[in-house]
């Protein structure tokens, strides 16, 4: 049930002099119930690749597959893929159209063509995932705060049932509080359902505490695909494509160079101050 | 999807015709127009046709992009010639069925699938070597005489170039909803007229929505900086004629004599 990219390129604008190679030489495969941080600053192709993921925009190059079946053959069923691959835009909550809350969760399993009760059923639950209270349904999306549109508008994708999530920039435009809401119900929702979350960031800290692996993109390519503590030991290059590792890493390296035995291999809060405590306890021993 | 629109699209070369004064260029356009009316012999076509040619070639615009702006409009040529081509009185010269075409119809449709084509290459022209707001500032200053009758010219100037300015905005606005809509299952090509139309809603209310959100934030952007309407706004670039636009008037009136003299005097 993977969803793989091989060797995708995309060009903007192919035959005129303005043409931009977006992506170049993609490799990447999406396998089930992962966690995965796409990272890279402004204009690194990021928003570009998700578009390819459900199929919204054809590569120039390369081929996309999902279980095995390519998606670009000729009778490749879009719009299962559509609802298998759930992409949320940045911004979603420009999306919302409809009376209520409800009828617009509804849209998404509406135009799958299931029966009432069941797109009903998926309504309910997707909004109860992103954690909308039910006094919620009949209220018109444009009343709501942001980050409660922003959760109405994700829980339209979720309504689908997708097997992989792509959430582009979730968090853009929130105060932090909204942030963190938003990255603890994703993370929740991971949890709980058990299927393959994408977050799109251009911002280590977001990602860093969440996800189980990172993929950084730098001018359309592909620069680190790995685990987060591993591509955090790369502080340097990451400065240098205009990225920056958590907060905590560059603490606990600086601690390491001033003597303290601590693992900077830490990535969340958490870890940091565990191995910071272990360290500060080593030390009164000696 | 909706990138290939090419209306009023300004092509970035250092040429002469795009350093030219914006009244120039649109009262040379005015002049042309006005040239292709009152010229009525393939002679004055030629002339206009050449003079055509002469400023694409110094605007150093690809003809190709000239060619694009046509297409859109080919449904209302194609309109005008067929309805030309049948409905003038005179000899008929092929007959099919209850329909006849003369000779009188033949020459009609033929003026005016050329007229036409000039009109539109002419007029791309201007705006594809004048930036919109070069063309509302020239506007604006031909008009401003206008304003001794109350007519709010420099009103109508800035709505234009606003609407102008909005355009790409909310092309890519489209776009975007469109391929949120998608993602969630949306419809938008299959389907007869009425589901068609049903299928717009999803992509017309958040249409809707963002451009008065954008308008909302204009207004107030505009507000916190003072703008407060064209009484005594000075101009960053302020038009200013220059000795190649007196030379370009003088270009376009001797052409326009000619193309009366020529277009007119002249048989067929």
């Amino acid at each position: 049930m993977a969803l793989k990219l091989e060797h995708v390129s995309y060009v903007y604008g192919a035959d005129t002099e303005l043409a931009v190679r977006a992506l170049d030489d993609i490799c990447l495969e999406i396998p089930e119930g992962q966690f995965i941080g796409l990272i890279g600053h402004t204009g690194s192709g990021k928003s570009t690749l998700v578009q390819h993921l459900n199929g919204l925009i054809e590569p120039t190059e390369g081929t996309i597959t999902y279980c095995g079946r390519n998606i670009w053959e000729k009778d490749f069923p879009k719009k299962e893929l559509r609802s298998q691959v759930g992409l949320v835009f940045q911004y979603p909550e420009h999306q919302l159209f409809e009376v209520d809350v409800f009828s617009d969760v509804c849209f998404g399993p509406k135009n799958l063509g299931l029966p009432k009760e069941e797109i009903q059923e998926r309504a309910k639950r997707a909004l109860e995932l992103v954690g909308i209270p039910e006094e919620y349904y009949k209220q018109s999306p444009f009343e709501l705060s942001g980050g409660q549109k922003r959760r109405v508008a994700i829980a339209g994708v979720l309504a689908m049932q997708p097997k992989i999530l792509v959430l582009d920039e979730p968090t853009a435009g929130l105060d932090p509080r909204g942030r963190d809401e938003i990255l603890s119900q994703v993370a929740h929702l991971k949890k709980e359902t058990g299927i393959s979350v994408v977050l799109v960031s251009h911002s280590m800290e977001d990602v860093a505490n969440y996800v189980e692996r990172i993929v950084v993109m730098n001018q359309g390519r592909i620069l680190y695909d790995d685990t987060p503590s591993a591509v955090f030991g790369h502080v340097k290059e990451l400065e240098e494509v205009g990225l920056a590792a958590p907060q905590v890493t560059y603490i606990l390296h600086r601690l390491k160079e001033n003597g303290f035995d601590v693992d900077v291999k830490a990535t969340t809060i958490d870890e940091a101050r565990d191995t910071i405590l272990k360290a500060m306890r080593e030390e009164r021993e000696c | 999807m909706l990138r290939e629109i090419t209306l009023g699209q300004y092509y970035q070369t250092q040429s002469v015709l795009h350093k030219m004064d914006s009244r120039v260029k649109l009262v040379a356009t005015l002049v042309y127009i006005v040239s292709l009316f009152v010229v009525n012999n393939f002679w004055g076509y030629l002339l206009a046709a050449a003079f055509l040619a002469l400023c694409i070639i110094l605007s150093h615009v690809p003809f190709r992009f000239m060619i694009k702006g046509m297409k859109s409009i080919l449904f209302l040529m194609l309109f005008a010639v067929v309805l030309n081509l049948f409905l003038t009185p005179g000899e008929p010269v092929i007959r099919i069925w209850k329909l006849k075409i003369t000779d009188a119809g033949i020459l009609l449709a033929a003026k005016m699938a050329i007229r036409l084509t000039l009109l539109i290459i002419g007029s791309s022209l201007m705006t594809l070597t004048t930036t919109p707001n070069h063309l509302t500032d020239g506007l604006e200053s031909l008009l401003s005489p206008l304003k001794r009758l109350k007519v709010p010219v420099h009103e109508v100037a800035m709505m234009m170039s606003i609407a102008l300015r909005f355009i790409p905005i909310l092309l890519e606005e489209t776009d975007k909803i469109m391929k949120a809509q998608i993602a969630r299952g949306a419809d938008f090509d299959s389907g007869n007229l009425l589901q068609k139309a049903k299928a717009m809603v999803p992509l017309l209310v958040p249409l809707f929505i963002a451009a008065f959100r954008r308008a909302n934030d204009l207004a107030m952007a505009m507000e916190a900086r003072c703008y407060r309407g064209g009484e005594g706004r000075t101009k960053m670039k302020p038009l200013i004629y220059r000795r190649r636009d007196y030379i370009a008037y003088g270009v376009v009136f001797v052409y326009l004599a000619a193309s009366i003299v020529i277009g007119r005097l002249l048989p067929i």
